[in-house]
């Protein structure tokens, strides 16, 4: 791999794991607020917007951590990138029943960012998923 | 599957295992409390203490948001609607019967609230729409207060009257 794709490639790596690692220790720290947030999706029965408050940022701090570290970047790249596309799909609904939520994607109760809005940063977020995914193989051969 | 995608899959996995123990490991009380309907407002607004967060402590529970088509389906089979604006607001037009409690005036109002209806109720809170935070705020505390299903429409009145639905005028 030439030396500029490799310089990508880590800029896609830290930008995926810093911005996910920042999603996950914010929203970690007020799990309630973050429910209401999962609740106001209108997707899941009451208990479960809980359950998923409750272990969604650990599991988006987890993978953050190791592709920050360069460890099991191709798994943790896989786990963001499956993540990010079910808060696309979440995020389509949104826009297709014509709820005005805030998406709950940082700040827990705080601000509000539409649902198109977090959707074209989605968007933008596959970017460095899918190429720290596709060259992350690359990077552990010879 | 491919040998390689397989073990990238797998440790994937098991990535997302470790984030889902952990959260679980930090937010079991939690939790078990929401599947339980333990979940309540020992730590509500109206108790004027500041909220703490401990695993030893009651979570606090929060309103289930609505939309206008379960609003009507709700009122239909007799849901209390409740009209979290101030009261002259609620002169100019409100929803059918909504029982008005303006966020204002909560001490005021409680009692009488109280008394007239049951906690068992399903409460539909709202007030002027999208942005309006009161009836969200309102809300928690009736769940501080033992209220067990409590909703928030966020469209609230300005979409409940632009859809051409029944209003009523009239001081409470």
């Amino acid at each position: 791999m030439s030396r500029p794709m490799r310089y990508f490639y880590h800029f896609c790596r830290l930008l995926l794991g810093g911005v996910y690692l920042y999603a996950g220790v914010v929203k970690s720290a007020d799990v309630v607020v973050f429910a209401r947030d999962v609740a106001n999706y209108q997707l899941l029965p009451y208990a479960w917007n809980y359950l998923t408050a409750a272990t969604l940022p650990y599991v988006e701090t987890v993978a953050a951590l190791l592709l920050l570290c360069n460890r099991k970047v191709r798994p943790a790249a896989l786990v963001l990138t499956s993540l990010t596309l079910v808060f696309m799909v979440a995020l389509t609904t949104v826009l297709a029943r014509g709820l005005d939520i805030d998406c709950g994607c940082f700040n827990p109760g705080q601000g509000h960012t539409s649902a198109g809005v977090a959707l074209l940063r989605d968007a933008f977020l596959l970017i460095p998923a899918f190429v720290t995914l596709r060259l992350s193989g690359r990077m552990s051969k010879p | 599957m491919i040998p390689g995608i397989r073990t990238m899959v797998i440790e994937a996995g098991v990535i997302f295992a470790i984030g889902v123990v952990l959260g679980l490991s930090f937010n079991a009380q939690l939790v078990l409390d929401a599947f339980a309907g333990r979940l309540s407002s020992a730590v509500a607004p109206s108790s004027g203490g500041e909220a703490v967060q401990s695993s030893t402590l009651e979570f606090q529970a929060f309103p289930l948001p609505v939309v206008l088509e379960e609003v009507r389906e709700l009122m239909a089979e007799g849901s209390l609607a409740v009209d979290a604006r101030a009261t002259e607001v609620y002169g100019e037009g409100h929803l059918p019967k909504a029982f008005a409690f303006p966020l204002g005036e909560y001490d005021q109002v409680l009692p009488e609230f109280l008394e007239k209806v049951s906690k068992e109720s399903t409460l539909i809170l709202y007030c002027s729409g999208f942005g309006c935070p009161d009836s969200f705020d309102l809300g928690e505390r009736l769940l501080a207060e033992g209220y067990l299903d409590v909703r928030v429409y966020e469209g609230g009145f300005p979409e409940w009257r632009d859809a051409g639905l029944p209003v009523e005028e009239g001081a409470p």
